[in-house]
């Protein structure tokens, strides 16, 4: 940004005279007078949660100095939240890991090796695991944090030349029953609209999600088109906990967790008793399915009423029991269908259960037979909670299940037209499915997987009942390699921990929420010999492909070889994946290339495939003819919609039934257990805890109790409370606040201390459809143990 | 101890020259308005624990026994040194460093009723007050809402209007958890948000 010497003194005197008023200054007056504190301003997108706010890292003399929030950027129209306005602490953090360290046997020290030796070191384990053990017995543990680039190259890496699918990734614990849902119900994965809907919605329905907190720069859209519409917009939000979301709400339903897929069965009930729905888009687009036991069945609307008779109001009143009542579900019914524009808005509370694929379908269904969907403002929109879950993850082939490109595995057309875009023999690619997260770990334990390699993320904090999971990383025969900016708990169970280089370290995509890809450019250097991840892989794969004698292994870097590892590298994968495997898929980048990219103040929406249209800014309604230009090219018949996620071009609706949660409260175990997030913190800590101002405004976990139980079992505030499940135990400060209903306690994750690691007392019971498992209910116990006791933050090193 | 010595020694010609000019100088100045030695420790972040008497009689009335800072599980009461002249030995807590987290034991344990036995809600230690010039929620640059996220009275004492966070004084203790949370430092020990201890001259703590 270039401003004179005198406008910036003109606008600081602005800035002190409208400050002197009392008046809200315009953010660009305020991000142009930070304009002076950096030599330049590099443009990116926030590291931390899944909204993709577009920001501006302001570099002086080659250090990170400041972030601030771009206006033009469709996300996030300038703001940032706290957390995204100090991660650039963590660039030139002292903690920072910056060589290679490397120990044989887990009970000895780390020893500080050249990356010579430990690339070497790393390629003769995972090939000798290979060869004594089988190919399935390496695996790779990626993040929806990392970027495109990173996951697709490693997912090539370890399909073309270890030969299998054991590839997967932390989005399994947090998006994987979205990815269900959306697949089952659309037929086609991630969401339809874009965030420019909140600003056209005339009804928000937002369950099992605390936006405020988790996204709040997304929540902050949603709470503008509240308060500047207050009688005609509505704010439906369900929770069994009153969040800081349920502030900006007009109706708050609270109930007993768990029971939300009666409530909603019950609101189709209510729509179609009421005869609110529409008719002609079901005729047009939808069918209905019920999953039989062997098979899928079809169904028709008399069967699907039928089925809704279980779900009266009445019925499902007495089951979500806290404050439902039969009126309350007909008049949030009412609102749904009869708005104007009705967006959903779901996260965690939906995807991380047992029956999470089946939340998500009931949330699809009223929006089919309403026909709130594909019109401005009216979708079904699941929040994603990393910054690349979609875009890495999703679409790059992440995950045991998935290729790139929105492929399946077990399909083998799709196999080959990846064997033919990577240049490699036909039938290379394996066609068993890999192990998913929890089944990878259990083979972990079991000794089954005897290499496994960790990127960006930290299994050993973020799994459910992670004691269990720690076993099988600590085993003397399992080699773990970890890829990471910080030490983290997991690290601590590595055998080789490889510095990499942190956002704005280096070049890559992120893709967010709402379909857009983003670029974050290379701004500074990384730390001492830190690497960027995609320099870590090729040059380890390299190496692997000697240890192996296999020349097809080296095909999977073989166009990558020689290339800098700042920009040309990242920009030939990129090419790679947007022109071999994105090409004629739904997710079409084709024309997001760098450069476009780099032009745009936010990013592309695919489909995109010219680029006009990418600098427009590309697909903001998919499925939608004269929007969405793979809509007109897939288009069919005359229908404005053309639902292309599946051959027969239909919606459908699922029958599905009231299941309740894995382990329910019983007398020994009486409260539920639910754990979530807070504005202040990112997942495991290892970034924001290092981060002083946010680590003092929450410097460790505490567990939220309604004020009624705490007095039953005489708890004060701050008091140190126990929690035990069956599989482990916490100790952690008392909150009393009316915010858990009565009967469920509340607990934040963000803590790595060995006391207060809530994941220890969560359960690992997972969803059979999407295997993520269900961390958001879990039935334990809590007793006061002590008064309040002065706790200090823990942060592990090294 | 040592460090007391230290510090005595140290300013011990400070002292003695403070010992003789003082008397000369209230002579000339009201008690309360004369700097150093005879001056209250009590300023913006700077607190008295819970149920304080009136500051104007607060050092004639407390014994320095030590009780509240040795029964403060957090250590957020001190007991000041010598440098603070009259007031030395008497309690205070330094806001950003450590708030009070109004456990309410020191007010059980003080013998002269120095601090009283308030409840917690009674509290009034001073008052928060937002700089909004200073604080990025109130500038338009950040969504930050720590201090509402801290506060003890969520909702009550600071809510959050357009999400940005307002104090109420009929509720707000003054323990001082949102200045140690808050983010945003200024003009070395300030925040966005401060304590002012409004309630502790003329009696107004009750």
């Amino acid at each position: 940004m270039n401003i004179s010497r005198r406008d910036f003194i003109k606008k600081t005197a602005a800035l002190t005279a409208a400050s002197c008023a009392g008046i809200t200054i315009p953010l660009s007056i305020c991000n142009e007078a930070k304009a002076e504190e950096a030599d330049k301003w590099v443009r990116g997108t926030c590291r931390l949660c899944g909204a993709g706010c577009r920001l501006e890292l302001g570099v002086k003399n080659g250090r990170a100095v400041a972030l601030r929030g771009v206006t033009e950027s469709r996300t996030n129209l300038g703001y940032v939240c706290m957390k995204g306005m100090l991660f650039y602490k963590i660039i030139g953090h002292p903690e920072r890991l910056t060589k290679p360290l490397y120990r044989e046997k887990k009970n000895q020290k780390f020893k500080e090796i050249s990356w010579d030796k430990a690339l070497d070191i790393a390629a003769k384990e995972f090939a000798k695991t290979a060869k004594t053990y089988g190919y399935d017995s390496v695996a790779y543990y990626g993040s929806g944090q990392s970027q495109t680039e990173e996951t697709y190259l490693f997912q090539k890496i370890f399909r073309v030349a270890l030969q299998t699918n054991n590839v997967e990734g932390n989005p399994r614990l947090c998006m994987a029953s979205a990815v269900g849902g959306y697949m089952t119900s659309f037929g086609a994965d991630e969401p339809i609209g874009s965030y420019s809907f909140i600003e056209k919605a005339t009804c928000f329905f937002i369950i099992g999600s605390n936006m405020a907190e988790a996204h709040p720069v997304i929540f902050r859209r949603v709470m503008r088109r509240k308060l500047d519409n207050p009688k005609d917009v509505k704010v439906i939000n369900i929770d069994p906990r009153i969040s800081p979301t349920s502030r900006i709400a007009d109706i708050h339903l609270q109930f007993k967790p768990g029971t939300d897929l009666a409530l909603m069965n019950a609101m189709a009930q209510v729509i179609i008793e009421e005869k609110l729905y529409d008719e002609k888009f079901i005729n047009d687009y939808c069918l209905l399915k019920q999953q039989g036991e062997k098979d899928v069945k079809n169904v028709t609307f008399e069967d699907y009423k039928k089925f809704l008779e279980d779900y009266t109001p009445e019925k499902a009143a007495k089951i979500c029991e806290g404050n439902i009542t039969p009126d309350k579900i007909r008049e949030i019914a009412r609102i749904f269908a009869k708005s104007k524009a009705t967006l959903s808005m779901w996260c965690m509370g939906l995807n991380q259960r047992i029956r999470g694929v089946w939340a998500n379908n009931l949330v699809h269904n009223l929006h089919f037979i309403t026909g709130q969907l594909c019109k401005p403002g009216a979708d079904s929109f699941s929040m994603t909670g990393q910054p690349n879950a979609c875009g890495g993850v999703r679409e790059g082939g992440g995950l045991c299940h998935i290729l790139p490109g929105h492929r399946t595995v077990d399909n083998e057309k799709m196999r080959n037209e990846l064997e033919e875009a990577w240049d490699i023999p036909k039938g290379r690619l394996p066609a068993k499915i890999g192990l998913h997260t929890m089944a990878m770990f259990s083979a972990v334990n079991e000794g089954k997987i005897k290499a496994i390699w960790i990127n960006c993320t930290s299994p050993a904090q973020s799994l459910p009942n992670a004691d269990l999971y720690r076993k099988g990383l600590n085993r003397d025969d399992v080699f773990v390699v970890c890829t990471d900016i910080f030490p983290t708990i997991t690290t601590e169970h590595a055998n080789l921990i490889l510095p990499t280089a942190f956002h704005f370290e280096k070049t890559g995509v992120y893709g967010c929420t709402e379909r857009r890809s983003q670029i974050t450019p290379k701004a500074v250097n990384p730390p001492g010999m830190a690497k960027p991840e995609v320099w870590i892989a090729r040059e380890w794969a390299v190496r692997l492909a000697k240890e192996l004698n296999d020349p097809i292994a080296l095909k999977s870097v073989e166009p990558f070889l020689g290339l800098e590892d700042g920009y040309a590298l990242p920009k030939a994968i990129w090419d790679e994946y947007t022109h071999k495997t994105t090409k004629n898929r739904d997710n079409d980048l084709s024309a997001a290339s760098y450069e476009i990219l780099q032009e745009m103040p936010d990013g592309v929406q695919w489909p995109a495939f010219t680029a006009d249209f990418a600098r427009k800014g590309g697909t903001e309604i998919k499925f939608v003819k004269g929007i969405d230009p793979m809509a007109d090219k897939e288009s069919k018949d005359d229908k404005p919609f053309q639902f292309y996620g599946r051959p027969d071009r239909k919606l459908y609706i699922w029958l599905r039934p009231y299941k309740g949660a894995a382990e329910e409260p019983d007398a020994e175990y009486p409260f539920v257990l639910s754990t979530g997030r807070i504005i202040d913190h990112w997942h495991t800590t290892s970034m924001t805890g290092r981060i002083t101002e946010l680590m003092r405004a929450n410097p460790y976990s505490f567990v939220e109790i309604n004020p009624k139980d705490a007095e039953k079992l005489g708890i004060k505030p701050n008091d140190m409370v126990e929690i035990t499940s069956k599989r482990g135990k916490c100790i952690m400060p008392a909150k009393i606040i009316e915010g858990p209903i009565e009967g469920m306690v509340f607990a934040y994750w963000h803590d790595m201390h060995d006391d207060r690691m809530i994941n220890k007392v969560t359960k690992d019971a997972f969803d059979p459809g999407s295997k993520e498992p269900e961390f958001k209910i879990c039935a334990c116990k809590i007793k006061r143990v002590s008064g309040p006791v002065p706790l200090k933050p823990y942060i592990v090193t090294i | 101890m040592d460090d007391f010595n230290l510090e005595f020694f140290k300013k011990r010609r400070e002292i003695i020259k403070t010992l003789i000019i003082s008397p000369l100088i209230s002579l000339f100045y009201p008690v309360h308005a004369s700097s150093g030695i005879l001056s209250s420790p009590i300023g913006t972040n700077r607190l008295r624990p819970p149920g304080a008497v009136s500051e104007e009689i607060f050092a004639g009335k407390c014994i320095r026994c030590g009780r509240c800072v040795e029964v403060c599980p957090y250590k957020s009461i001190i007991q000041l040194d010598i440098k603070n002249g009259v007031y030395a030995g008497t309690p205070l807590i330094i806001a950003e460093n450590i708030p009070c987290y109004l456990c309410m034991k020191c007010v059980e344990v003080c013998p002269t009723g120095t601090l009283r036995k308030i409840k917690q809600e009674e509290t009034r230690m001073g008052l928060a007050v937002i700089n909004k010039h200073v604080c990025v929620t109130w500038k338009g640059e950040t969504i930050c809402r720590t201090c509402y996220n801290v506060c003890l009275f969520k909702d009550k004492a600071i809510r959050l209007d357009e999400l940005r966070p307002v104090i109420d004084e009929k509720f707000c203790a003054g323990c001082g958890l949102c200045v140690h949370g808050c983010p945003v430092s200024y003009k070395d020990n300030l925040k966005a948000i401060n304590i002012e201890p409004i309630y502790s001259q003329n009696g107004k703590s009750e």
